[in-house]
């Protein structure tokens, strides 16, 4: 493998490290220098990120969807740029601690596992399959972030309801930003998702001939997807917000992380390459 | 150093006496002339509701005379009131370290308030106006100025709310982020109350609904505040449309219970509702704040927030004081500095003056053309010669021993001390 693949392996968790302390430095510490370099800092690791799988996809001539630690890698990265989109758009930066902390730890599996697919089976070599593992990767990434803002909002709310103003309620944005940003994330988690269906609908036919929509992890997805419709739905027509939307969310991420794992793991099925 | 001040502050007096001694700017501009005629050269006049203090350089041998602050007791008519025990007289690096202090908010009665930068700032405006002020005492108020700026952008000593009013309207700003689109209702009319409905008014509220139990009162205020009134008896109604309440009732019971508040909350779908109680006793049943996105916070709560706020100021006071440090240091050398301009001007004249000996005595042998040419060359010499050595003594790094060594030497040098004796 080529050196500048290794040495961005070597390189991406010190960087994401080094990003996250700069967050929790401006969070904890409000310290300005801090809170000036970490934008910039986060942007230098994203760039790092896109050309380590540039230049992994061009070396080994496949998209990084082989193996698990090549789509936590790619987790950690579409997270991390979920992130970045959001906080250019909003202007906010307290909240980066809290978000890049998860695709660090990804990055970190990732990068002490990741090991170079000897053979790659056909199966995964399909664009349309890219299609749909970058779709739900995306989807996934998002909701992923709505729940940590839901989270986030859910530690303010009982500050401010039970009068412990600690540092939590002294540097997080408002409770109704808080809810815009996950409310924001869920939004595009949801249509992620559903393109990331649509497209495995279309696909999956064409793979096997047995085709079985009784899938563990299909259904797990459903749900998912399911629960995140109902949410958007309860919202717009019986104006649900607040907290009840924010448990939501939390409880959709939770629903997510059973499916990616426990289902993934332990029940088998056609959905399962690595 | 040659600056001092003159001073009476909330330390020092009570309010009758500070008010006897308060200048307004019409009452600067004709004080700081009047003062400027005897004893005092540079004059800064800084007059607000917490100190009145003078900043001011002496003129060489006028030392005896009346007192200043009888003068200034005199100017007001205060006399009898205001006693020499009021003041305070602070001489030279501490006068300067004390205006320091002051602007940078770590002197204020209320720890943090920054509203003194602007009167310091509107005071030397004035005292420039006049020409009232010299290249030392510029200095100094510009420094002062800076660190002003640096107090509020490196430190958080003017963060947080520090009164019942501003910690109310800080609360709410951590629930809603845009509150023109929100309405507040304000019950009541206690003076808390009122300043709370002010601070949102100021935040740019987008309605504000006023109910009081004498409707002449709401109406008064609502003129004030731009306001609408509501009837008090509809003021659960008015729940399920407004999205913060304030309070303020003298009432033996409370006025919204715990079922108004579920019955409007229903009505509402989770949108958060935020109730400040400032009534004594509490006008709003307590057990309210069981209920899902209603923030119902008393004097308790605000009291508790300034509290921690005035901790995390006083916290930072360590992090100005160095700031004052470094600057007093920097003020400091560059005052020291100005010691190096006489010696620097004789030797300027020294050189000179061998420069056009030399030239006169060999300037027969030249056309006038060519003598024109020398008298510029031989000038431009002595610049550069004299360029190093100028920028070295004046650019403040030395101590002021250091730079007393080096004028000295210099002085040894070139026989400057010699030839004035001689």
């Amino acid at each position: 493998m080529k050196l500048p693949i290794i040495l961005c392996e070597i390189a991406l968790p010190l960087l994401y490290f080094a990003t996250i302390w700069v967050y929790a430095r401006a969070f904890f510490s409000n310290i300005r220098p801090a809170e000036r370099l970490s934008t910039p800092l986060l942007f230098a690791t994203l760039l790092t990120h896109g050309f380590y799988i540039v230049m992994r996809t061009a070396e080994l001539r496949h998209p990084p969807i082989t193996s698990v630690f090549e789509i936590f890698s790619l987790m950690a990265f579409t997270v991390t740029l979920v992130y970045a989109c959001i906080e250019w758009r909003l202007k906010i930066k307290s909240t980066g601690y809290f978000i890049l902390i998860l695709p660090f730890f990804f990055q970190l599996v990732s990068s002490i596992f990741i090991r170079e697919v000897s053979e790659v089976p056909p199966i995964l070599q399909s664009n349309l399959l890219g299609f749909h593992v970058s779709s739900a990767l995306l989807g996934y990434a998002a909701i992923t972030i709505s729940a940590v803002y839901g989270f986030l909002y859910l530690m303010l709310y009982h500050e401010i309801k039970f009068s412990r103003f600690g540092v939590v309620y002294k540097r997080l944005p408002n409770l109704e930003m808080l809810e815009r940003m996950s409310f924001t994330a869920t939004l595009f988690g949801f249509i992620f998702l559903t393109i990331a269906i649509i497209a495995g609908i279309v696909w999956l036919p064409r793979i096997t001939q047995e085709v079985s929509y009784t899938d563990p992890k299909l259904f797990g997805t459903f749900v998912i997807w399911l629960i995140y419709g109902a949410g958007l739905a309860a919202k717009r027509l019986r104006h649900w917000q607040g907290r009840r939307m924010m448990v939501l969310s939390v409880f959709g991420f939770a629903t997510a992380m059973f499916s990616m794992t426990v289902i993934n793991i332990f029940l088998s099925g056609f959905h399962k390459f690595y | 150093m040659n600056f001092f001040c003159l001073g009476i502050n909330h330390r020092t007096a009570p309010l009758e006496t500070r008010e006897k001694l308060w200048f307004s700017e019409k009452e600067i501009q004709s004080v700081v002339p009047s003062l400027r005629q005897k004893q005092i050269n540079d004059c800064v006049l800084v007059s607000t509701c917490n100190r009145t203090e003078l900043y001011y350089t002496t003129r060489e041998g006028s030392a005896n005379g009346e007192p200043l602050w009888k003068r200034l007791a005199e100017h007001k008519q205060a006399v009898g009131a205001v006693r020499e025990e009021h003041l305070y007289s602070i001489p030279s690096l501490n006068a300067v370290k004390h205006l320091f202090n002051v602007a940078s908010g770590i002197d204020s009665m209320v720890l943090g308030d920054i509203q003194i930068v602007s009167q310091i700032r509107d005071a030397y405006a004035i005292a420039r106006s006049l020409s009232a002020t010299g290249a030392v005492t510029n200095r100094i108020f510009d420094t002062a100025l800076r660190v002003a700026k640096r107090a509020r952008t490196e430190t958080e000593i003017s963060e947080g709310a520090v009164s019942l009013s501003y910690a109310a309207a800080e609360l709410s700003s951590k629930i809603f982020s845009d509150l023109s689109k929100r309405t507040a209702l304000l019950i009541g009319s206690g003076e808390t109350g009122k300043l709370t409905a002010k601070h949102l008014v100021g935040k740019n509220i987008g309605t504000l609904l006023l109910a009081n139990r004498t409707r002449q009162h709401a109406e008064d205020l609502a003129a004030l505040l731009r306001g609408r009134v509501v009837d008090f008896d509809r003021i659960a109604a008015e729940l399920e449309a407004v999205d913060i309440v304030i309070s303020s009732v003298d009432a033996p019971s409370y006025i919204l219970s715990e079922q108004d508040l579920r019955r409007a909350m229903k009505l509402r779908g989770a949108r958060p509702l935020f109730i400040i109680d400032i009534g004594v006793p509490r006008n709003i049943d307590p057990a309210a704040n069981s209920i899902e996105s209603v923030f119902l916070h008393n004097l308790d709560t605000l009291n508790f927030v300034i509290g921690k706020n005035l901790r995390r100021r006083a916290s930072e006071v360590p992090k100005i004081r160095r700031i004052i440090l470094g600057e007093l240091i920097q003020f400091n050398r560059w005052h020291a500095s100005l010691e190096a301009n006489p010696t620097i001007e004789e030797l300027r004249g020294r050189l000179e003056e061998i420069r056009r000996q030399e030239v006169e005595h060999h300037l027969r042998r030249f056309s006038p053309d060519e003598r024109r040419e020398i008298d510029v060359l031989t000038k431009r010499i002595v610049n550069k010669i004299l360029h190093t050595p100028t920028i070295n003594l004046k650019n403040g790094s030395d101590t002021h021993q250091t730079l007393r060594d080096k004028i000295s030497l210099l002085r040894h040098l070139f026989g400057l001390d010699r030839r004035n004796s001689g």
